[in-house]
């Protein structure tokens, strides 16, 4: 019954569109069918319909902000579970026991389209009050392929829409169109290859009839790219290496004689933004491999752990910023880019906000990609003495040295082969999104508190192998790990709260207008009051938490939806920092929740 | 899963494997690839998925760095059976290799330990427990098939795999064209 009458109205809204679209005389190459699906324009103007959540980190500039408001700090205590959905993949492959969720589910029209961490797609008609699975798209993964070189996890961060398709990844390497109605692929391509050591994690982010995919491996010997396929061809329309090829800009930052740079790393697994005003993309990038043998590759190592702005209609890279030059800690920079605009001393600062592996919150000019503030917003940093507050490098940075120390004391190297840093190698916050209120001017950082032991090895040529990690060294953890959600206020760039939790954030976070939701890998969701971060709901899953926060409309109602289920890296790689977590049971489910 | 016989990969193998002076493993190597469906070492390859020996020493056996620390290579431990029992039975204290063994270190002991006295040196708990005749089977499978053996190749993956995996694909494109495939080129499609 429900879904006839959502169909229905979508049926209503589709003829409209469609005389709007013959009127216009736009996307004449476009199927018919795509007229009421996602286009450019509903991309770019997602304020326009707030019931619904469209882009992976909710808009453009990765603000994971709603401006729904039934859900308030006054009625959030009332806030229960609406409904829930069994979903799959718990199955493991390759090095993994199990896959987990780490998904935000996309919201259109009171249809939730959500993934397992092997990649099938769930269509869930959400309407009445209760979910009802549409259809299932399994791309059946190849498990072994694919998760052999899995560094940290079987995971899919999730969807996106466009025209009548549901664009996703695959674990092994594929980008695929599903029919939004039918749920049958339409077509694929393989973009990435495991054979290689590369696999797909991140969602995909359309950029004008364009899919943007990222790629990671850099424990594998990958040499790290971004990827558009055009839509509509199903062809590529650009690649760019994160690593410069010989002779190429940036190549000169590569200074050894074991061609490091063909197997350096600087993946690209996590979604990017997109800033429509400069037609500019904004993508980080991970580590160098190996990753704690940076003698190994002596140099910047360009364009591992920078901040990318990419031309969105070439790829060419605008301009670049290097967070941690010639790494030794495994610091990647691949987090979102958050894309506010602050009002400054000589007219409006457009930034590009990135909370780093390193510890450091940073700031950038995104139109320039000059630093403009940075601090910690970790507890505790032993890496470096802090960032020099003209160049936000490192202040122990030195540009003639080949081989960078840091705080040498603590910097893993072939003379410090056993050493413990802070943050951890998992970083002071991973991919985990952080989420932005432009009212509050307030940004809200998921923390993993933490530090560990690196164990370095020396990386020779003949250890590097095809499908098999290349680190030099490795982790352990003899350290408990908590976390926090950290709140900067953009305008100062200082701290504004910190409401520590006993485990670290693993999930991410969703703002709305007075509220914060995020997730403890110890099961509970809560909503927390966005200025004070004072806790005012909580529910306990009896999941792991993993994955972040959403909110959406049905029928006029808003609701808020999570996936559940601990995977990733952390239940494999850093749960002895976390004891307590060992007895929460791999799962997969979806929780959606309402007044 | 069968293993075809494959007389130049095996004697390749043998060959390699001579050189690293491990005569006892490549002789019983080479007897499992003459006379697979007889082979009574091969019933342990199940318990080495099952108890997820892969996560960590990955289906070759070869361990390695990486994320996980450092586990062991098996193809190049010299542990004896009594040893491999013991180890899988126990963990290993103070390392990350968990005990397989239900009751370890309390009922039964271990490392004439018990779990007071292993303390911090406390060995994890596996996924799974396994009886004393699946631990023997797995040993028999890694003594014959995995411990000695040289560099992992095509045949032997598909023998783990079988064939619906890509991932053997890379051992057969390094047979095919070694000198390509030494190394991850990272050369764009």
């Amino acid at each position: 019954m429900e879904r006839f009458s959502g169909h229905l109205r979508i049926g209503a809204r589709a003829r409209l569109l469609a005389v709007t679209v013959a009127a216009g005389g736009m996307m004449a190459a476009l199927p018919a069918s795509a007229a009421d699906g996602v286009n450019q324009e509903r991309l770019l103007n997602v304020d326009k319909e707030p019931g619904n959540w469209l882009h992976h980190h909710q808009n453009y500039a990765a603000h994971r902000f709603s401006t729904l408001k039934q859900i308030t700090r006054d009625n959030v205590k009332n806030l229960k579970v609406a409904w829930t959905m069994h979903l799959g993949g718990v199955e493991g492959g390759g090095i993994w026991s199990h896959g987990g969720l780490e998904g935000t589910p996309i919201a259109e029209n009171g249809f939730l389209y959500v993934t397992d961490g092997w990649g099938s797609v769930y269509k869930i008609d959400a309407h009445g009050g209760r979910g009802v699975l549409v259809w299932k798209m399994d791309p059946k993964t190849d498990h072994d392929w694919a998760g052999a070189v899995a560094c940290c996890g079987v995971d899919n961060r999730g969807v996106a829409l466009w025209g009548d398709l549901v664009i996703s990844h695959t674990l092994d390497g594929r980008l695929i169109a599903t029919n939004k109605e039918t749920g049958q692929v339409k077509w694929q391509r393989t973009v990435a290859d495991p054979d290689k050591g590369e696999v797909i994690t991140g969602a995909p982010l359309i950029v004008k009839n364009m899919a943007i995919t990222g790629v990671a491996g850099a424990e594998y010997g990958i040499r790290g790219w971004l990827a558009a396929t055009d839509l509509t061809t199903e062809k590529e329309v650009w690649r760019t290496h994160t690593i410069p090829g010989k002779g190429e800009p940036g190549s000169e930052t590569w200074k050894d004689n074991n061609n490091a740079a063909a197997a350096g790393g600087g993946s690209t697994w996590v979604t990017g933004s997109y800033d429509p005003a400069i037609d500019t993309i904004f993508w980080g990038t991970g580590n160098p491999g190996p990753d704690w043998d940076n003698a190994y590759r002596p140099g910047d190592n360009l364009y591992t752990d920078s901040s990318l702005a990419l031309d969105a209609n070439t790829g060419k890279i605008k301009w670049h910023y290097q967070h941690t030059p010639n790494d030794p800690y495994d610091y990647d920079s691949v987090a979102e880019r958050v894309l506010v605009d602050v009002p400054g001393p000589s007219g409006p600062l457009k930034l590009a906000l990135e909370a780093d592996r390193n510890g450091f919150a940073y700031a950038i000019d995104r139109t320039t990609g000059k630093f403009v503030w940075g601090l910690p917003f970790v507890k505790k940093v032993t890496w470096t003495k802090g960032l020099d507050a003209e160049t936000g490098k490192p202040i122990e940075y030195d540009p003639n040295k080949a081989v960078q120390t840091y705080v040498t004391s603590v910097t893993p190297s072939r003379t410090n082969m056993e050493t413990d840093i802070c943050p951890g190698n998992m970083g002071g916050k991973n991919w985990p999104p952080t989420a932005y209120n432009p009212d509050l001017k307030l940004w809200y950082i998921p923390v993993i508190e933490s530090c560990n032991r690196i164990k370095v090895e020396v990386a020779t040529p003949d250890k590097l192998k095809p499908r098999e990690f290349w680190t030099g060294g490795g982790p352990s953890q003899p350290f408990k790990i908590t976390g926090s959600v950290t709140a900067i206020d953009v305008t100062t760039g200082k701290i504004a709260g910190k409401l520590e939790t006993p485990f670290p954030n693993l999930g991410g976070i969703l703002a709305t207008s007075d509220l914060v939701f995020t997730g403890q890998p110890s099961g509970e969701v809560m909503a927390l009051d966005a200025k004070s971060l004072q806790k005012l709901w909580e529910f306990n899953t009896g999941g792991g938490v993993n994955a972040p926060p959403m909110t959406f409309t049905v029928d006029g109602k808003q609701y808020v939806a999570i996936l559940v289920g601990l995977g990733g890296a952390w239940d494999k790689w850093f749960i002895d920092s976390t004891p307590e977590l060992k007895k929460i049971q791999p799962g997969s489910m979806l929780y959606v929740f309402a007044l | 899963m069968e293993l075809k016989p494959l007389p130049a990969a095996a004697s390749m193998l043998l060959v390699s494997v001579v050189a690293l002076s491990f005569s006892m493993p490549a002789a019983a190597y080479a007897q499992a690839a003459q006379t697979p469906a007889l082979d009574p070492t091969n019933a342990g390859k199940g318990v080495f998925s099952k108890a997820n020996c892969v996560g960590c020493h990955k289906w070759h056996g070869n361990g390695g760095g990486g994320y996980g620390g450092d586990a062991l290579s098996l193809r190049k431990t010299e542990l004896t059976r009594e040893q491999f029992i013991e180890t899988v039975g126990c963990g290993r204290p103070g390392t990350a290799m968990p005990f397989f063994t239900r009751g370890a270190y309390d009922e039964v002991k271990c490392h004439d330990m018990n779990r007071q006295e292993a303390g911090a040196q406390m060995p994890p708990e596996g996924g799974t427990f396994l009886r004393p005749k699946d631990i023997e089977a797995v040993t028999d499978y890694v003594i014959a098939h995995i411990k000695g053996a040289g560099e992992p190749n095509y045949a032997e993956c598909i023998t783990f795999f079988g064939s619906a995996s890509r991932a053997c694909d890379i051992y057969k494109a390094q047979e095919q064209k070694p000198e390509d495939a030494v190394a991850n080129t990272g050369k764009s499609k």
